[in-house]
């Protein structure tokens, strides 16, 4: 009878669990599209007005901001300078592997790499257009999130527990 | 074992219902669907021992 009892809310914690870090990651990804947004626009700047060279600009950014989806930035700075590659090569490797770590998807990651695309191979006039454009999308990606967590959040979180319930009582 | 089944559908039941209506709720009218089919199907594989048994009991009634 213990042991029906323990197992039973190790099922019930262990989906409550589940639920509950799926809906974490619909919060997280309309922040984090936010935290890149403004990160981008930081680099904007940091081009725009200062002229800074990209690893100074990416380094300065990565460290105003410690959220994940900054270590793209600094992934980037590392790659360029321990490989012997340009910089929408290391852009793109970094933005592959820090991504598995954010809460963002796949359509975010592949507006991340056209931006990469472009990054150090035009002038200053197209570098600023092409962030703002990747702003621009990012923006768009953000409403598009910022729906899903409306419809999903409390969804997953109460899935999680009505279906560890329904697991214990089935077994039961 | 009775009234115990009969509890446990009753629990699955209210659990299905509950399931549905956060499935609606989120715009998801074919997983509330699924859902209460699944529901179903779980409960129908509970009683069918049950009717099975009935069945037999009836059987041996009739056979003289």
């Amino acid at each position: 009878m213990i042991l029906k009892i323990i197992g039973s809310v190790a099922i019930l914690g262990a989906s409550s669990i589940l639920g509950h870090v799926y809906s974490q990651d619909c919060v997280k990804r309309p922040q984090e599209l936010r935290v890149l947004q403004g990160l981008l626009q930081m680099f904007e700047n940091e081009i725009s007005f200062l002229s800074n060279l990209l690893t100074e600009a990416f380094e300065k950014i990565c460290r105003s901001s410690d959220s994940e989806v900054a270590n793209i930035f600094k992934q980037t700075v590392l790659n360029l300078k321990s490989q012997n590659i340009n910089a929408s090569q290391a852009w793109e490797s970094a933005v592959k592997d820090v991504i598995k770590k954010t809460s963002l998807n796949k359509e975010d990651e592949e507006i991340l790499i056209s931006f990469g695309k472009m990054l150090g191979n035009s002038d200053l006039e197209g570098q600023i257009k092409n962030i703002r454009l990747t702003v621009n999308q990012l923006k768009m990606q953000e409403q598009k999130a910022e729906d899903n967590r409306k419809r999903n959040e409390k969804m997953y979180r109460s899935l999680g527990v009505l279906g560890g319930l329904a697991i214990v009582i089935i077994l039961l | 074992m009775g009234v115990d089944l009969i509890f446990k559908i009753a629990a699955i039941g209210i659990l299905v219902a509950v399931l549905n209506q956060v499935l609606i709720r989120s715009g998801r009218e074919e997983q509330a669907m699924m859902t209460t089919l699944a529901g179903i199907v779980v409960v129908l594989m509970m009683v069918a021992k049950e009717i099975a048994n009935l069945f037999d009991t009836v059987k041996t009634m009739f056979q003289f």
